[in-house]
């Protein structure tokens, strides 16, 4: 009973939350004295399109009639989502969807890569550093992994394309592919998305291991000082089954919620990110609706970027109880 | 009663208490009226209890002392440094210049003639400000959410925490955009607040659990037994208690202002009417060719510079106040190996007074 | 750490199962003590108590009996285990892997805290398991011996091993653990304050079933803790600790009723007693010593009312008091009559002065 009241409340919960911004982006887009749909109108106007045909072209980029009341928009603009109508964009005159479609893969790829990458580093080293803690390799990778949480992935971005990309012409300055390499289940494609794919990764990975490293270090070495480790040596346990099943199991699994949830968070990154690498995923067009003030394409991308970062977190609530034997149907976060 | 050969000790007649050294005990006062402690020794105490021991605990750690130093020197910059360094603007020296040509421009000029290093030294107030505005709102929105939510319990605990549940799974980056470009904020106080618009969330709920702690400490139970008000303990026997914790998270949160505003800027999401390193970067990178030709590369690396230092100050005071907060390493650093760790079993049975 | 310490009590080989020669635990590399030169015969099938303040070095004392001095502790001397059949064995001279053969199969230990003991993430049985494993004993046979340790222990077998520890109160994982510490059939118990985070009922509890347990499974038990009531209606012997040192050492019911060193008779009148009025207990008066700097001579000389010039030069040797009974003190006979107990001796006349 408890355990299904539990998942009940988080399911519940990740409806409402994606609700809410919904509903945020709807008061956004509309409610706003001098709002997006406004200027649009204006600027149409102005460029001496009649009021009748900028209602029509309003209607089909919004799913929304202007002169329906609030609440009708809000019904229509709601079911319109539901059946996965996010709009039609100003700028790439495409719907919504398709754009989405076409780019959130390559985020995916870049932004998940990115991700286990830095835990399998955090995990590793940092057990390695408390293992050794007070050592000089100890000491040179805290001090290396402060210095490199201090630079933002886009100041290391623009650093790699300048070298990597620029000066030795190693590997691309930009986009996804190569014009030549069509996307498709060869080899070839799969070496080129991955040479596109290089810079992006690095430099999210090289900034942001810095921080999770020491997390991780710090986790392990309380766990090496716990009772039940010293216990554990009493007992005669093999220093394997220890580092296995005492250390690392316990150092890891307050790092499981963290490790799902900066998924979520990366992919909001990926804006500037992927801006800087002209890597065209959703973080891409969603600065050129940015910039173009091109609303619905804005608003979609925000929508799936919140949709993945909740689904993120549900995910995680709903299995921590699965490796945590002490969160069985209590609060997951409150584990760390 | 006993003869006279009794130790002066017990001469007041009043039963001694068994309890903990003077360390551990925690004072709590419950009505100005009887006991005859006044406002300065209470300050004295909270100065002694909660700033000058940790502070000097924080200050043995290096990290502390190095990014002190480095968050001293931005405040130089960013105070007499704007004050009294020129004001960059187009054609103020020769165009083009290289770093360390000439010290009108010490670092080299723009191709519009502006001086690096002034656009460098005079971004840095505006940052300030931002840093504090955010670090301030996203703690402070915090601290009163989690020990609120952590310290009432029940129907408020709830509502607090579904609430900071959604601000929390709200991303955090693509809202502060989405609001940046409907908004347009200029004012620096105002775009530190909107960039940690929800980043108080994950914060408050850490500190909803570290009260969640806190209220069952014996003193917390203590003073709740003996009819102090909740405000009251919240302010005087959880929030003091939290600090380091806090301190930590600020500087956290201060490196995330920096972080984000700069890649706003950078990408022109945020107005550009003021000086940012972020601007200054995005300039170099695409007007002055830094990619090509490289001649220009020393413009990138100014304004770089200028955000990892901030940066790497911010986490070095977060690493070294982490010292402060985390009790087990706090020990070991006190250099009072056994004695404390054998602590743990409260009672003694001596009294260790004087 | 001057004058070298004497023996307290010449350990007597009238059937001693671990001999401890000499033995002290320093840190710094020498500069501080946490254990200095404690010598201490336990006798077979005894229960023997050692009581101390925290941070007296009790804890030392235990961990040294298995060569597990938290790191980087330095220890020496000798510590010797007389198996009844087997050689002699010279704990701080064995291998790795003989270490490991006499941990918990010779000697075992129980630690404060049960709570923290157990791994949080495995199943008790699993802890059983791997403790059998890892000793190359024959998991089917163990299990069942687990199985009736914990019915001994008044636990449900099949519901305690099928549990994750957090599934357990507190005295359940205590009873699980010593039942864990048993299941390998050592012959010396050595424990920690192990009811130091338990209520007092429960407390009680376990002491009873201690003392079952020693009848059933010929045990020589090791109790440490800081409540000398608590473990005298326990302890066969008490050994009572400061400052690192052993300074009384007698049958239990000796060492309470007719306290001989300074030091246990302040302990004891500190203590809350059902035949003294509470207005009488007086707390110990000064600080117990930190180990880095241990006074000359006495180290209780400055807390003593007793303290002459030879206290603060000599370090007074374990002098006996009868043959059983010794206490490391210059006036232990002046003691007696100028520091009164708030309760009455019984047993000799010289304490006889009311």
């Amino acid at each position: 009973m408890r355990m299904n009241s539990y998942y009940l409340k988080r399911t519940v919960r990740a409806v409402l939350t994606v609700w809410i911004v919904i509903t945020i982006t709807f008061g956004m887009i509309r409610l706003l004295p001098g709002g997006p749909l406004e200027q649009l109108r204006g600027k149409l106007l102005r460029q001496g399109v009649s009021p009748s045909r900028v209602n029509a072209m309003i209607e089909s980029y919004q799913n929304v009639q202007p002169n329906q009341s609030i609440l009708e928009q809000y019904y229509e603009y709601m079911t319109a989502l539901l059946t996965g109508d996010l709009g039609q964009s100003f700028l790439q005159k495409e719907p919504v969807t398709a754009i989405i479609g076409d780019a959130l893969p390559w985020t995916v790829f870049v932004m998940v890569m990115s991700t286990l990458l830095i835990f399998v580093i955090a995990i590793g080293w940092g057990a390695l550093m408390a293992y050794w803690e007070g050592s000089t390799f100890d000491l040179v990778s805290s001090s290396a992994s402060i210095l490199f949480a201090a630079v933002p992935f886009y100041v290391l971005g623009i650093v790699l394309i300048i070298v990597f990309g620029y000066q030795l012409e190693l590997l691309p300055t930009g986009h996804r592919l190569s014009p030549t390499v069509e996307p498709g289940l060869s080899l070839l494609f799969v070496l080129d998305a991955i040479d596109h794919a290089i810079l992006p990764i690095t430099s999210m990975v090289l900034t942001g291991a810095g921080l999770q490293v020491l997390a991780m270090r710090g986790n392990a070495i309380q766990v090496l000082g716990s009772d039940f480790v010293r216990v554990a040596r009493l007992r005669g346990l093999s220093d394997r089954r220890i580092s296995v099943r005492y250390v690392a199991r316990n150092a890891i699994l307050p790092m499981y919620t963290g490790f799902l949830t900066l998924i979520g968070f990366n992919l909001g990154g990926s804006i500037i990110l992927e801006e800087v690498f002209s890597y065209p995923g959703i973080g891409y067009y969603m600065f050129q609706a940015l910039e173009a003030r091109d609303y619905p394409l804005m608003m979609g991308i925000f929508l799936i970027i919140t949709v993945a970062l909740v689904m993120a977190v549900y995910i995680a609530d709903l299995t921590y109880g699965l490796i945590d034997p002490r969160v069985k149907s209590g609060d997951s976060r409150e584990a760390y | 009663m006993k003869p006279t050969d009794s130790t002066s000790d017990a001469d007041t007649g009043q039963p001694t208490v068994v309890s903990d050294g003077p360390e551990d005990t925690f004072s709590f006062e419950t009505s100005g009226s009887t006991v005859e402690v006044t406002w300065s020794d209470r300050l004295q105490d909270f100065y002694e209890e909660f700033i000058y021991k940790p502070g000097l605990v924080a200050w043995d750690d290096r990290r502390t002392r190095i990014g002190a130093v480095i968050m001293f020197v931005y405040l130089l910059m960013g105070i007499p440094g704007a004050w009294f360094y020129p004001a960059p603007s187009t054609n103020q020296v020769k165009r083009g210049l290289g770093p360390f040509e000439t010290l009108d421009a010490p670092l080299g000029s723009t191709g519009s003639g502006e001086d690096v290093l002034g656009m460098v030294i005079h971004a840095t107030p505006e940052m300030l400000i931002m840093v504090v505005s955010g670090g301030i709102f996203a703690t402070s929105v915090a601290v009163l959410i989690g020990t609120v939510a952590g310290y009432k319990g029940g129907a408020v605990d709830r509502a607090l925490t579904s609430f900071s549940d959604v601000a929390m799974s709200i991303p955090g980056l693509p809202l502060v955009m989405v609001l940046a470009v409907v908004f347009r904020p200029r004012d620096p106080v105002l775009i530190g607040v909107l960039l940690t618009i929800n980043y108080w969330a994950g914060l408050g709920r850490s500190i909803r659990s570290q009260v969640l702690t806190l209220r069952e400490e014996s003193y917390v139970e203590a003073a709740r037994t003996m009819g102090v008000s909740t405000p009251r303990i919240l302010l005087k026997d959880v929030i003091p208690n939290l600090m380091p914790f806090v301190l930590v998270n600020f500087a956290n949160a201060a490196r995330y202002v920096v972080f984000a505003s700069v890649g706003l800027y950078y990408l022109g999401v945020l107005p550009s009417s003021v000086d940012n390193w972020g601007i200054q970067l995005e300039n170099a990178y695409s007007q002055e060719g830094a990619l090509v030709g490289g001649d220009a590369l020393y413009q990138l690396i100014a304004p770089m510079i200028a955000i990892m230092g901030i940066a790497l100050g911010l986490i070095l005071l977060a690493q070294g106040l982490d010292r402060v907060f985390n009790p087990r390493v706090r020990t070991r650093l006190a250099g009072e190996s056994e004695a404390t760790a054998e602590n743990e079993d409260r009672e003694t049975n001596t009294e260790v007074n004087i | 750490m001057s004058i070298s310490s004497d023996v307290l009590n010449e350990p007597q080989d009238r059937d001693a199962i671990i001999r401890m020669d000499d033995v002290s635990v320093t840190y710094d590399s020498g500069d501080s003590y946490v254990l200095d030169d404690v010598s201490l015969a336990i006798e077979r099938n005894e229960i023997i108590g050692i009581v101390g303040e925290s941070g007296s070095g009790k804890s030392m004392l235990a961990s040294s009996l298995l060569d597990a001095v938290p790191d980087p502790g330095q220890l020496s001397g000798s510590v010797e285990y007389r198996p009844v059949q087997d050689q002699n064995v010279e704990v701080l001279a064995l291998e790795d892997s003989e270490l490991r053969a006499l941990r918990w199969e010779e000697i075992s230990m129980v630690f404060q805290g049960a709570m923290s003991s157990f791994n949080p993430t495995m199943k008790i049985k699993e802890h059983f398991i791997e403790t059998l494993e890892a000793h190359n004993a024959p998991v089917e046979t163990g299990l069942n011996r687990a199985h009736e340790l914990l019915e001994d222990l008044y636990l449900k077998p099949g519901r305690v091993l099928g549990s994750y520890p957090h599934e357990l109160s507190g005295g359940m994982q205590q009873r699980a653990l010593i039942a864990l510490s048993l299941v390998l059939e050592p012959d010396v118990l050595v424990m920690d304050e192990p009811t130091a985070a338990l209520d007092l009922l429960m407390q009680q509890s376990i002491l009873l079933l201690l003392r079952e347990l020693r009848e059933k499974y010929d045990l020589t038990m090791v109790f440490i803790t800081h409540d000398l009531p608590l473990v005298a209606s326990l302890a066969d012997r008490l050994a009572v600790m400061y400052a690192f040192e052993l300074v009384e050492l007698g049958p239990a019911s000796e060492v309470i009723n007719t306290p001989t060193h300074p030091y246990t008779r302040a302990l004891l009148n500190a203590t809350p007693n059902l035949n003294a009025p509470l207005s009488e207990m007086r707390p110990v008066k000064g600080k117990s010593p930190a180990p880095i700097n241990v006074p000359s001579g006495c180290s209780y000389h400055p807390r003593c009312p007793l303290d002459t010039e030879e206290c603060r030069t000599n370090h007074p040797p374990a002098d006996p008091v009868t043959p059983e009974h010794t206490a490391a003190c210059f006036h232990w006979e002046e003691a007696r009559t100028e520091i009164s107990l708030n309760y009455a001796e019984t047993g000799t006349n010289d304490g006889d002065w009311r």
